[in-house]
């Protein structure tokens, strides 16, 4: 039985998102479920799952953990809730049909300020010079070139109707 | 318990010899190509980089919400501790912390040793 520090990221990622017990060095156990296992400590992040409390996390130090054992799978909405703990609203993926009709309301709106504008898959290309990855905010533009940036940045800024602020607040 | 006290004893500052980086650490160790891997094709090497970044990302982002948090610190012979989290480093081998308090008070900076560590926990 390998030791767990000695595994490899494959093993770990297999506990993403279940419900674990948790072993450490001197007898004690840790459950909830887990976030993530550092590939470079071996560290055990885990969530607890307790309803009406207050939401807290756990991290195991991976030279003490001695054993993980699953105590219940989780689901699609198990991983979504942690999620939302953990990852700020900008880093959600929206769906692929937001994401489509994003792109093409962001493509548009180019087009229309006569800005010579190509898909490539997920990504705006404008003019060779500049690309706008999703979800096709001001932030999420890229180039070489200061002035094409802040000139796109500043035409995806005021882009006309129904557009989410970017801050939104969870919890 | 509250009263703070002097700093006890200053961290060991870095090798002043070396390019900065430590390598016998283990991080170092499995990620520097000295030995022949042993069966694997580039595709699964792809995989498994996926899957590394994947789960260190998260596990950054679990210490970007650790930053600033009150956080109890379990470590060996069931002693617990209470610090403000600053921040660890690249290997998880030291936390830095702020407001660490002990039996002899309240240490206002702090360097507390990984290996020391068995579990830290905080609320969200």
């Amino acid at each position: 039985m390998l030791r767990w520090s000695s595994r490899n990221p494959r093993h770990w990622h297999e506990f993403i998102n279940h419900e674990v017990c948790v072993t450490a060095g001197d007898q004690q156990r840790f459950e909830g479920r887990v976030f993530t296992v550092d590939p470079v400590s071996a560290s055990v992040v885990l969530l607890s799952v307790q309803e009406n409390e207050c939401p807290s996390v756990r991290v195991i130090l991976g030279h003490a953990v001695t054993d993980v054992q699953i105590l219940r799978r989780g689901t699609e909405e198990t991983e979504r809730q942690m999620k939302s703990v953990f990852l700020p609203d900008r880093a959600q993926v929206l769906s692929a049909e937001e994401l489509k009709s994003r792109r093409e309301s962001v493509r548009l709106w180019l087009e229309k300020n006569r800005v010579p504008v190509t898909e490539d898959g997920e990504l705006l290309c404008v003019a060779n010079a500049l690309t706008i990855s999703a979800p096709y905010r001001p932030g999420d533009c890229s180039s070489a070139n200061e002035i094409i940036l802040s000139r796109i940045q500043s035409l995806v800024e005021s882009i006309p109707g129904a557009e989410q602020p970017s801050a939104q607040t969870h919890q | 318990m509250k009263t703070p006290v002097s700093v006890l004893r200053l961290p060991r500052g870095p090798d002043p010899n070396s390019r900065g980086f430590d390598p016998s650490s283990p991080r170092f160790l499995a990620l520097c190509p000295t030995s022949v891997p042993s069966s694997s094709s580039s595709s699964s090497d792809e995989e498994e980089q996926r899957l590394r970044a994947e789960l260190r990302e998260r596990f950054l982002r679990t210490l970007l919400l650790m930053t600033g948090k009150r956080v109890r610190f379990d470590m060996h012979e069931h002693v617990r501790v209470h610090a403000r989290f600053g921040a660890s480093d690249i290997d998880v081998l030291n936390l830095q912390v702020s407001d660490l308090e002990t039996p002899l008070g309240v240490q206002r900076e702090a360097l507390l040793r990984c290996q020391d560590v068995i579990a830290c926990s905080f609320e969200v």
